[in-house]
């Protein structure tokens, strides 16, 4: 079947049933079942790509996916089928507790969110980095309205602000994306290209100027999008006025698709011999975004801003991993951070439905009014700063090993700061949320359906740390 | 002695055109300009289209100057009528000190494009990439210098127009469906931009972003 079809109709199919369905009961069963029919049928379609040695699967030549592409395919939809069926719990709070609930505004959530999937999708499949640079741009324009669902003062704010700073970000990675064209026309191939596969096999023929340039503006560009110190002022603001699975589909998917693009544009650097650029930048940058963001995470005051404070360290982690050319491990990263963030996000949108503040001062004691909460907040808080026995921890040894291995010793040295301090700061509000008296009104928590999918993504964290799933996927890839 | 050709001349009017918007803190006049540069865009894809013999570029020259230079600016003008905005009264830096340094920045974007390679049949040589450059960094000053939200949205279109000035000049023509795509995503972010400018209006009873200042660390 054709590649682009494949991961197109569903979406598709989804984003129109939700505009024409009215009740919005409807929605939330239908948008999770359609979430987990493209799981399943990229799954399935992909199962050649896994057995066999073929890398790529498509008639057409600027549609291609590689292993790398399908694993990520993977991990992005299911961490929008998750968030959105645990949505569905999250609007039933919404509706019964908040005034200011209005059933359009979810109907109008559930549609940008199906369409967000479609343009995340494209972002792993598109061979040719004009394609690439739409897509990205697609899922900014899409993701704006998840941001803006509760129409109020803060979230007007942070929806401006993510709209502006990652559209003119991305605007810069256009321009890169137009000087790696014109690189390409300097007796590389006659006219010029965008498709990755021909520049990957000229790399040594595009012009060095231009080419050096024009990645240097694309890590810019998805470098903002994808939340890189000092780019990233919107991304605490955008992730915690979304609603609660709005800020695990940016946090777990949407920053994974903005790496990969810096993937894809690092591997075509990697293949010209500019090693400075290629490795050893994004491995610094990463390490001092990693840094930057665990010193911010220390003096934090609303909850979801601390876990989007953690993505941007997690963020700088997979930028080194990038740095280091280990596909395996900027997986991996990946992997464990957005299964632990989603549950994360996903956890904090209960408590602040059931507590009515976002104010960590606020926030005592979950674990004395639900047991359960608390519970797994706890695992995926120690899962997400990287500690034995989960997954995140192999990925960042392997990650700190490698680059003392490729002697990048004060990477190494500042990466390894950054993972201490983000583990203390991390568990140090962990504690002030979990202990301490607890507030009175606990009537609002009603643990039981809003613990199955924060529950399901913490086995599935401890599963990654504890399974033979990494030299699985060494295998793979 | 320095012989321009037909494109290039196009697109250094558009960047000096451009260099006049910083100048005036009057939204329809910003709105004006903005139009005028990019029919000379427009006009400048019209050009290339005839030695490169690239008939797509006519589309392309068409759908600019169709959408770009009248369909945005006018949803754009409709917008400031409905919210009752004319004037960037606070802009940051004093126009005529903005406009000279966008002055600059064009002699700037000249020292930086000269070292560029020469692309070949294109019709225009480094000339036209410090046209695009120029536009790009005139487009920042604007954004950086002005506060309300539709002087944003006019800062980033003309970022855009710098990009599109130098693909056009430095390539031999993006394809088609990607240019397309591009024009696509612009639209549809102008037009999500103006709605949330409404928004902003309703909701604060100004657009002045420099005063959204709420949420912070």
């Amino acid at each position: 079947m054709n590649l682009v079809a494949a991961i197109s109709i569903l979406p598709i199919v989804a984003t129109i049933t939700t505009l024409i369905t009215r009740s919005a009961v409807t929605n939330r069963v239908l948008v999770p079942i359609f979430c987990s029919l493209q799981f399943a049928s990229i799954l399935c379609w992909s199962l050649p790509i896994f057995r066999g040695g073929s890398s790529t699967l498509s008639p057409m030549s600027d549609f291609s996916v590689t292993k790398l592409g399908v694993c990520f395919l993977l991990l992005t939809t299911f961490v929008v089928a998750c968030s959105l069926t645990h949505a569905g719990t999250f609007f039933a709070a919404e509706s019964r507790q908040n005034s200011s609930y209005r059933a359009d505004q979810e109907q109008f959530f559930y549609a940008s969110s199906t369409l967000c999937l479609l343009a995340m999708s494209f972002i792993f499949v598109c061979d040719n980095l004009g394609y690439l640079w739409i897509s990205i741009e697609a899922t900014t324009l899409c993701s704006a309205s998840l941001v803006y669902y509760s129409r109020t003062k803060h979230a007007l704010e942070a929806t401006w602000k993510y709209l502006i700073v990652c559209s003119v970000g991305i605007a810069f990675a256009l321009l890169g994306t137009v000087l790696i064209f014109a690189a390409s026309q300097h007796g590389a191939c006659n006219g010029g290209s965008l498709n990755i596969q021909v520049l990957l096999s000229h790399a040594e023929l595009l012009q060095p100027n231009l080419l050096k340039l024009g990645y240097i503006f694309c890590l810019l560009g998805f470098g903002t999008k994808a939340g890189i110190f000092p780019l990233h002022s919107w991304l605490p603001d955008a992730h915690s006025e979304a609603p609660a699975p709005a800020s695990a589909i940016l946090s777990g998917a949407l920053l994974n698709c903005a790496l990969f693009a810096i993937y894809r544009i690092a591997g075509l650097m990697g293949l010209t011999h500019h090693c400075a650029l290629s490795s050893t930048l994004p491995i610094y940058w990463g390490a001092l975004t990693a840094l930057a963001a665990s010193l911010f995470l220390i003096h934090q005051s609303g909850i979801k801003r601390l876990w989007a404070y953690s993505s941007i360290e997690n963020v700088g982690i997979m930028l080194v991993a990038i740095g280091l050319d280990s596909p395996l491990l900027f997986f991996l990263q990946a992997l464990n951070h957005s299964l632990a963030k989603v549950g994360l996000f996903l956890l904090s949108g209960n408590i602040i439905q059931a507590l009515g503040t976002k104010d960590l001062s606020q926030i005592r004691g979950v674990l004395t009014t639900s047991p359960t909460w608390g519970i797994l907040l706890a695992v995926s808080a120690i899962a997400v700063t990287g500690s034995p026995p989960f997954g995140a921890f192999l990925s960042e040894w392997l990650i700190l090993t490698k680059c003392t291995d490729s002697r990048h010793w004060l990477a190494a040295l500042i990466l390894l700061v950054a993972i201490a301090l983000s583990f203390v700061a991390v568990c140090i509000h962990a504690s002030r949320i979990l202990l301490g008296p607890a507030r009175t009104d606990s009537t609002s928590f009603r643990p039981l359906l809003a613990s199955i999918v924060p529950a399901v993504l913490c086995v599935g964290v401890t599963a990654s740390g504890l399974t033979t799933l990494p030299s699985f996927l060494q295998n793979l890839l | 002695m320095i012989v321009l050709t037909n494109i290039e001349l196009t697109v250094l009017m558009s960047a000096v055109l451009a260099a006049l918007m910083v100048g005036s803190v009057h939204l329809r006049v910003n709105l004006w300009l903005y139009g005028a540069t990019t029919i000379l865009i427009a006009i400048a894809t019209g050009l290339t289209a005839y030695p490169n013999e690239e008939p797509s570029l006519l589309l392309i020259a068409l759908l600019i100057a169709g959408l770009k230079s009248i369909a945005i600016p006018l949803f754009l003008a409709w917008t400031m009528d409905r919210i009752h905005v004319h004037r960037d009264l606070g802009a940051l830096v004093a126009p005529p000190i903005a406009m000279h340094s966008s002055i600059l920045l064009l002699g700037l974007s000249f020292l930086l494009t000269q070292g560029l390679p020469t692309p070949s049949g294109t019709g225009a040589g480094w000339y036209g990439a410090s046209a695009g450059i120029s536009l790009v960094l005139t487009g920042l000053l604007l954004m950086l210098t002005r506060r309300l939200a539709i002087s944003q949205i006019i800062g980033f279109l003309v970022i855009e127009n710098g990009i599109y000035v130098f693909a056009l000049t430095q390539t031999r023509g993006m394809p088609l469906i990607i240019e397309m795509g591009i024009l696509l995503d612009v639209l549809v972010g102008v037009m999500l931009a103006g709605l949330l400018t409404f928004k902003i209006q309703e909701t604060f009873e100004h657009i002045d972003i420099a005063k959204l200042t709420d949420l912070k660390d």
